[in-house]
């Protein structure tokens, strides 16, 4: 049956092959089929769900190259924002601890940190939301298949268990979700054999040590930031720059403050090869690009974060004719989330050119399922979407980086409100505030709407949240100072923003 | 000899003074949806206090429960048992969970094998707990000839626990 689907061509629902595979309840098995249990997919399935639609999703986790492995939710839920923010407040607190003792707690004896405790209970929390994430699909009456999916033809995907039983399912629309995995640097001997990536470091029932971030990624920065923040020996060896595609400037703030905060920087380094000792430590080579010198250094734990591979390759993409770009591997979609398939449509992390977010992602995947129910044109508006880097030092954002509104309007087409400030918290706790800062990218004519807002200090992304709103409504820098501020707070600040760039003063702003 | 009659005389005057209690509070029968069972939002049902009953004689609890395995093992050992089996649905995240299963094994072991419990990790036995209803955990099925009889959710303190269970083997 099966087989007499396979091609291109474009089979009629008149078409009598298709009665074979039908069953009581219509044409297909089901309305929707969705690959991929993450952020994206388990939106859109609950969302066609509740409107109506016989949804089902398959979720697979092939494991790492390490082995590890995980429940239904995908990326953010298992090995993305979840556990990283649950182990960058382990981080934070270990800081606050220290802090509080100049706010007068009396705490006795050194303040040390036990990975063990700390990765229990998060990965703990993690198999909770695994749990909770089928329930809510078995209330939604959503059929969920621990199955790997792959497509046969634009209306039947091949399903096969981890014990190898194969499954057809047969669909009027399927939508593929599946995102991506981190990269192994496999031209690097040793990489694969002895390294490490975001899927494993979350699950380590054991603390990783000495470690070697390799990538100046958000991924490679926040790992970094909470492997310093909880007392490991940390070093973060970057190519070329840190968080590109994002605010340089704002950039070297963040890397500034992680040094400052004891996290070691190789710049401009490249490794060559990484070998395993007798004793079971990792010899970690590498070229000093700037010198053309080679190092060696001892870890005992190699953490690759050197960017994420879409994950179409067992998809069986090619064989339908899905266009992917070719560069990046990732499937070239329509502002409806559409492919160049009818019928086949995919979103978040594996859709070309969009941002890696959960938030998008469930838009996105709830917006899909509204139009591929008929209840809906909207499309997703992918512009003016906030984000924020949980590095010690916190960096939110929203819309254009500096560079971009240089380059989009001009340097003389734009005006930039600046701020040095310092959290009320940081005096009492003696802490160094040099980097927090904040700036509001401006057009420079007329009523000077904002066209990026960046912010580096604490809690970054509930003071960027708010904003974001503004932005989203076409805030303006007049009404940003129409603003009244939240006194005292880090986030008033972006009220009282007044000096320029272009003025050259000093944009160190007093408390008061 | 005598003192086992003693002993079985006590039991039994419990269960019949079990049997006439008035139903205990919220057997929750009820299919709570969306409701995810956190540590946090049941503390209020841990009471560090509660003194344990010195009337009846220590039990060991060693055997008192077995891990299910498998599809097939519930099958054998749950479905198919003679005894009534009550199955504790739990997860090694679940703070609660760690309260109760000791509660219901002591509350199961005095009845001196008249009722057999079965535990079930519902992150090894994911469709399992899906199939029979769970949401939030701990869930308490009790099964008898293979049929759901009776269930509860969250924590019960010994006397609400030694009531359920007398309900289902009295019945």
């Amino acid at each position: 049956m099966a087989a007499l689907c396979r091609g291109k061509h474009r089979w009629k629902r008149t078409n009598c092959l298709h009665v074979l595979t039908r069953n009581l309840t219509g044409n297909y098995d089901y309305d929707l089929v969705v690959i991929g249990g993450g952020s994206g997919g388990l939106a859109c399935s609950k969302e066609a769900a509740q409107l109506g639609q016989k949804v089902a999703v398959l979720d697979y986790v092939e494991p790492s190259v390490k082995g590890t492995k995980w429940g239904l939710g995908g990326t953010c839920v298992n090995v993305g924002c979840i556990p990283k923010k649950l182990m960058h407040q382990a981080a934070l607190l270990g800081t606050a601890v220290k802090d509080a003792q100049k706010y007068g707690w009396q705490i006795s004896g050194p303040i040390c940190h036990d990975w063990a405790t700390m990765a229990e209970a998060i990965q703990n929390h993690v198999r909770s939301l695994n749990w909770g994430h089928r329930v809510q699909l078995q209330d939604k009456k959503v059929k969920y298949l621990n199955i790997k999916g792959s497509l046969v033809d634009e209306h039947t995907v091949k399903g096969q268990t981890k014990a190898g039983k194969e499954t057809i399912l047969t669909a009027k629309n399927i939508v593929i979700a599946t995102g991506g995995r981190p990269n192994y640097p496999t031209q690097i001997p040793g990489a694969m054999e002895h390294g490490l990536t975001s899927d494993d470091i979350f699950w380590l029932k054991k603390s990783p040590g000495k470690t070697l971030v390799v990538g100046a990624s958000y991924v490679a920065l926040e790992c970094a930031g909470f492997l310093t923040g909880v007392g490991l020996d940390t070093t973060v060896m970057v190519r070329s720059i840190a968080l590109r595609g994002f605010d340089q400037q704002m950039a070297g703030l963040v890397t500034d403050y992680m040094d400052a905060y004891g996290t070691k920087f190789a710049w401009k380094c490249v490794p060559k090869s990484v070998d395993k000792l007798s004793s079971g430590a990792l010899q970690v080579t590498w070229t000093d690009t700037h010198t053309g010198n080679e190092h060696k250094d001892t870890y005992d734990s190699v953490l690759w974060a050197v960017g994420r591979a879409p994950e179409t390759k067992a998809l069986g993409l090619d064989k339908l004719g899905v266009q992917l770009k070719r560069e990046t591997g990732k499937i070239i979609l329509g502002s409806d989330e559409s492919t160049s398939v009818p019928n086949i449509y995919a979103f978040g992390d594996i859709g070309e050119g969009r941002p890696e977010l959960t938030p998008t992602a469930i838009k996105a995947g709830k917006l899909l399922a509204r139009r591929l129910a008929g209840h809906s044109t909207e499309l997703m508006n992918y512009d003016n979407v906030p984000t924020t880097v949980f590095t010690p030092l916190e960096y939110g954002c929203v819309g254009l980086s500096e560079e971009e509104a240089e380059k989009r309007h001009g340097k003389d087409g734009i005006e930039v409100y600046h701020a040095f400030y310092k959290p009320l918290e940081f005096t009492v706790a003696e802490r160094d505030a040099s980097q927090c800062y904040l700036k509001v990218v401006c057009e420079r004519a007329g009523e000077q709407k904002i066209l990026g807002l960046h912010f580096t200090g604490p809690n970054a992304g509930e003071v960027t949240q708010g904003f974001a709103m503004g932005f989203q409504c076409g805030a303006t820098y007049s009404h940003l100072l129409q603003t009244v501020g939240i006194h005292p707070t880090c986030a008033e600040e972006l009220t009282k923003v007044s000096i320029t760039k272009r003025s050259g003063l000093d944009a160190t702003v007093t408390g008061c | 000899m005598a003192h086992r009659l003693l002993v079985r005389r006590i039991w039994t005057l419990s269960a019949k003074d079990i049997r006439c209690l008035p139903a205990s509070a919220a057997a929750a029968s009820s299919f709570s949806t969306s409701i995810l069972q956190f540590a946090t939002t049941r503390a209020s049902f841990l009471s560090p206090s509660h003194a344990l009953p010195c009337s009846l004689p220590h039990t060991s609890l060693r055997g008192v429960s077995f891990n299910v395995q498998d599809h097939e093992d519930f099958t054998v050992r749950v479905i198919n048992s003679e005894l009534p089996v009550l199955v504790d649905f739990h997860a090694q995240w679940c703070g609660p969970c760690k309260i109760l299963g000791p509660r219901l094994e002591k509350a199961v072991a005095k009845q001196k094998g008249r009722v057999a419990m079965a535990k079930v990790d519902i992150d090894d036995h994911t469709d399992l707990a899906i199939e029979y209803g769970v949401s939030a955990v701990p869930t308490v099925i009790a099964i008898r000839g293979g049929d759901v009889v009776d269930r509860f959710v969250g924590i019960k303190d010994d006397d609400e626990l030694d009531s359920f269970v007398g309900k289902v083997i009295g019945q």
